[in-house]
């Protein structure tokens, strides 16, 4: 694997990570200040942006590598969100939800190595 | 655990189509099929000498991808409604079930067969899945 094919691969991963904890962050938003709020829509958009650019990097990085090889950087993602929800959303993580995620990170880096 | 309590009053609304799980198999579901369209459609315009490739714009010239992006647009609406009751760290672990969907998919429907390490690697996502879904099984019987 190339430093470019790397760099893409992370970009991508960030991206979507990122993604999700500012869209989860616009839904809880969305609850207390309705959807026509100026915050929710702002949070949406760079969401939805972020998830853009993440389908599109991953979309690239398909023309090169199988599924299969990008699957084990997919199953970091489980990790990542489980974590950064609990720092950044101060989301309750307990020790079971941490096995749980560290065990499907893990299941899913087999299944693709396989 | 604080979405449920916090959205408590919201109840009435999380019943029939609007139940949060049935939103998030519905997610998985969407996501399921437009993995499968996406490999298929980026390989059929698969241009590894262009480096605009990398940015997988070139894509778009395949109808796959685009019933793929339908599909993920729905998935998205879905998983929308799924953070807006679920928490964050207990729905994104357990939308990945799909990655045990696609090889279980494959076997069951294609009959391709499985590894014995690619079972294994079914099995720890799934006893991750439950360590994941037990708590929530046990809130959903209290409520």
């Amino acid at each position: 694997m190339s430093i470019l094919a790397l760099f893409f691969i992370v970009v991508s991963l960030l991206s979507f990570v990122a993604a999700q904890l500012i869209l989860k962050r616009a839904m809880e938003v969305s609850t207390t200040s309705g959807l026509r709020n100026s915050r929710f829509i702002s949070l949406a958009a760079i969401g939805t942006a972020l998830m853009t650019v993440s389908f599109f990097l991953t979309l690239g990085l398909l023309q090169r590598f199988d599924l299969s090889y990008l699957y084990p950087f997919q199953g970091l993602s489980v990790i990542f969100v489980a974590l950064m929800a609990a720092v950044v959303l101060k989301e309750k993580l307990s020790l079971r939800l941490v096995i749980g995620a560290l065990l499907i990170s893990a299941g899913i880096v087999l299944v693709s190595m396989s | 655990m604080t979405a449920y309590t916090r959205n408590q009053p919201e109840r009435d609304r999380r019943s029939g189509f609007g139940n949060p799980w049935l939103q998030l198999g519905l997610s998985v579901a969407c996501v399921l099929v437009s993995e499968f369209l996406l490999k298929r459609g980026a390989t059929d315009i698969a241009e590894p000498d262009s480096a605009f490739s990398w940015t997988g714009v070139n894509g778009l010239a395949s109808p796959l991808v685009w019933w793929a992006i339908l599909l993920i647009i729905a998935s998205f609406i879905s998983w929308l409604y799924v953070l807006r009751y679920i928490p964050l760290t207990i729905a994104f672990p357990l939308s990945r079930v799909v990655d045990i969907l696609v090889p279980l998919g494959c076997w069951i429907f294609l009959g391709e067969s499985i590894s014995a390490l690619r079972w294994c690697g079914i099995g720890l996502v799934i006893i991750g899945l439950a360590l994941v879904a037990k708590p929530i099984a046990q809130i959903e019987e209290r409520l």
